[in-house]
């Protein structure tokens, strides 16, 4: 038995085992951060490397979410008695009118897997929820994805407005149509084209 | 000088492949444009078979393209099998979209009825029946949604549990896809008793199944069975033409939409309209000899870039898919932007009129 263990059989998409492993792990007295980095972080980033290159497809990145999942579930409670950190806090939505939520859901699961904490607010959402969100929770970054042309008008929206309306929260945005240039001419801190790229892009902006 | 063939002429030539038209038909896969050249309201056009009409025919009138009016929407499914889709309202939305998906749990799946056509039609089909019975008035085929199975069935379920059961509960998948199929099988056999199989053009799209999403084998276990089950039925109906819309990059796909093909003895035409992923060449060597191939210009350029350009992408595609053996025709790589300017369907026309004349 080792952190080894969980980071197989999370590229083995046995999501329904890791919750056992993670607590085993816990009952030999593995140190809490070993388990969190070297097996459920270590084993999301080769899910996104794999995914990246083209060998591994959606349905088994969501299997890999719900493998996180099921791991942060054990380790949260003791997480927070140890007063740990997440490296940040992010809202991600999509923005006004668009409904393509996969690719959001998977960069989610990757900020979540690289830990942040992250809090989804689904699909279609304008200004006022994002502004919600982000009191809410107090976050440091907000994540907004739009895979249409026509949504992309509302994403500049929101930027703009987020500036104005919420003081030191920093936006990123992302989707299929957007680029680093779409980003830069709307004014938000960051752009990523896929899930590490928003990794490293959310890493960036909490150090700024 | 000969006479120009009219739109229904160009058509039928390259529909029936014995004689060349006499210039490369082009159709947009216009949808939501038409409503907004009509400065109608989205709902009030997707949700009113009359206004889907009206609205395409006068934006077909309009350019006088060589496509007639087809109602399929890439929401279809979750309404037709009992939940509920929204109607765009102008204040985003462009086209329906999922509000609620009646498969919540694996266990919806086995209680999930199969929707019927003897009484009121299902969902989209009543809207896409009256665009239908439009259509068939005034000689135009009777287009309506057969596919995509695995497209419609991802969203009668929660799309991303559904993507999950991909392979945790690939036998709920197949159940869910039966059913889904069986939908669409109803479907034809309604249209095709109402209209005549010769008038009916049935249309299969969908994204789901694209390789940015899933595996080609998944793609295999998964959708190839239902596709072939559709498609044979279609054989077995008697109608001859399909449009078929594989969306975005389904490449790795590919040998599987050939071996349905082989495996239905198809007799008719299918027109295969890929995503802008997939290079003419590469379709003409899947399906050129015996289906019609479309010039698949990428919906963002024509939205995005100037004129000119769009009409080299055009040109760019009529040079390489123009004189495939078994026909071609103009369209962009899915539907043509809502909101794009008409003068972009202008440069579509304006390519096919110089650089894809056959005399
Ligand atoms: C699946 C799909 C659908 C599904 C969505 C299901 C769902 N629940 O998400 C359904 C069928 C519902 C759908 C509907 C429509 N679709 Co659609 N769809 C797609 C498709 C094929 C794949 C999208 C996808 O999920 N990809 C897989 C994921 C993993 O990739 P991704 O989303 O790009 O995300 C990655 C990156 O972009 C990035 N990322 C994403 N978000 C963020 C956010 C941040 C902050 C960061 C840093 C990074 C990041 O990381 C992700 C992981 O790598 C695309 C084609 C394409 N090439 O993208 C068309 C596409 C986006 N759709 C399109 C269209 C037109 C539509 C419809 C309007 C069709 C219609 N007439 O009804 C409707 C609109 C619905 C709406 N209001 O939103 C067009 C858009 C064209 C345009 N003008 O913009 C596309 C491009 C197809 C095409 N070639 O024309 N669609």
């Amino acid at each position: 038995m080792a952190v080894a263990d969980i980071y197989h059989a999370i590229l083995a998409f046995k999501h329904k085992e890791i919750a056992d492993l993670v607590q085993k792990e816990l009952d030999l007295k593995t140190d809490v951060s070993g388990i969190l980095n070297d097996g459920l972080i270590a084993a999301m980033d080769e899910l996104g490397r794999q995914y990246s290159q083209g060998a591994l497809f959606v349905p088994e990145m969501l299997i890999g979410a719900l493998s996180m999942k099921n791991g942060l579930g054990v380790l949260k409670p003791i997480l927070a008695r140890t007063n740990a950190q997440p490296k940040g806090i992010i809202v991600i939505g999509t923005v006004k009118g668009d409904q393509h939520d996969v690719g959001k859901n998977l960069v989610a699961m990757m900020l979540e897997g690289a830990g942040f904490k992250v809090v989804d607010i689904g699909v279609d959402n304008d200004t006022a929820a994002f502004v919600k969100a982000i009191t809410d929770n107090n976050a440091d970054i907000a994540a907004l994805s739009s895979l249409l042309t026509t949504s992309m008008p509302a994403m500049e929206k929101i930027v703009t407005e987020l500036k104005e309306q919420v003081s030191g929260v920093k936006t990123m945005v992302g989707g299929a149509p957007t680029s680093m240039a779409f980003a830069e001419r709307i004014g938000s801190y960051g752009y990523g084209g896929d899930g590490p790229e928003a990794v490293e892009t959310a890493r960036k902006l909490m150090a700024l | 000088m000969t006479k120009a063939m009219t739109p229904p002429e160009r058509m039928m030539a390259v529909m029936m492949g014995q004689e060349k038209p006499d210039r490369v038909p082009v159709v947009p896969f216009i949808q939501g444009y038409a409503a907004n050249i009509m400065g109608m309201p989205p709902g009030e056009f997707w949700s009113d078979g009359d206004n889907y009409f009206d609205a395409n025919f006068a934006s077909m009138r309009l350019h006088g393209y060589e496509q007639t009016p087809l109602f399929g929407y890439a929401a279809c499914g979750p309404w037709e099998f009992g939940g509920k889709v929204g109607m765009p309202d102008g204040s985003g939305e462009l086209a329906p979209y999922v509000i609620e998906s009646p498969v919540k749990t694996l266990e919806d799946i086995e209680t999930l009825k199969v929707p019927t056509f003897d009484g009121p039609l299902p969902g989209g089909f009543a809207i896409a029946d009256r665009n239908a019975e439009r259509c068939v008035e005034m000689g135009m085929p009777a287009g309506f949604q057969a596919g995509s199975i695995f497209s419609a069935a991802a969203q009668v379920a929660d799309t991303n549990a559904f993507l999950t059961w991909v392979i945790t509960e690939p036998d709920a998948v197949r159940m869910l896809m039966d059913k889904v199929s069986d939908m669409f099988i109803n479907a034809l056999e309604y249209f095709a008793n109402k209209f005549g199989a010769q008038q009916c053009m049935p249309f299969q799209a969908g994204p789901l199944e694209a390789n940015g999403m899933i595996s080609p084998d998944t793609f295999r276990d998964l959708v190839y069975p239902y596709n072939l089950k559709v498609n044979q039925k279609i054989k077995e109906l008697g109608i001859g033409a399909v449009l078929m819309h594989p969306c975005a990059d389904q490449n790795l796909n590919i040998p599987y939409y050939v071996q349905m093909r082989e495996a239905c003895d198809w007799h008719g035409r299918y027109i295969w309209i890929f995503g802008p992923e997939t290079s003419i060449p590469d379709q003409m060597k899947a399906f050129g000899d015996h289906d019609i191939i479309c010039g698949n210009v990428d919906p963002i350029a024509i939205l995005e870039k100037p004129y000119a350009e769009v009409v080299q992408l055009c040109k760019d595609a009529i040079d390489e898919g123009k004189d495939n053996p078994g026909g071609f025709i103009l369209t962009p790589g899915c539907e043509f932007p809502a909101d794009a300017a008409p003068i972009k369907v202008m440069a579509m026309m304006d390519a096919a009129e110089q650089f894809g004349r056959y005399e």
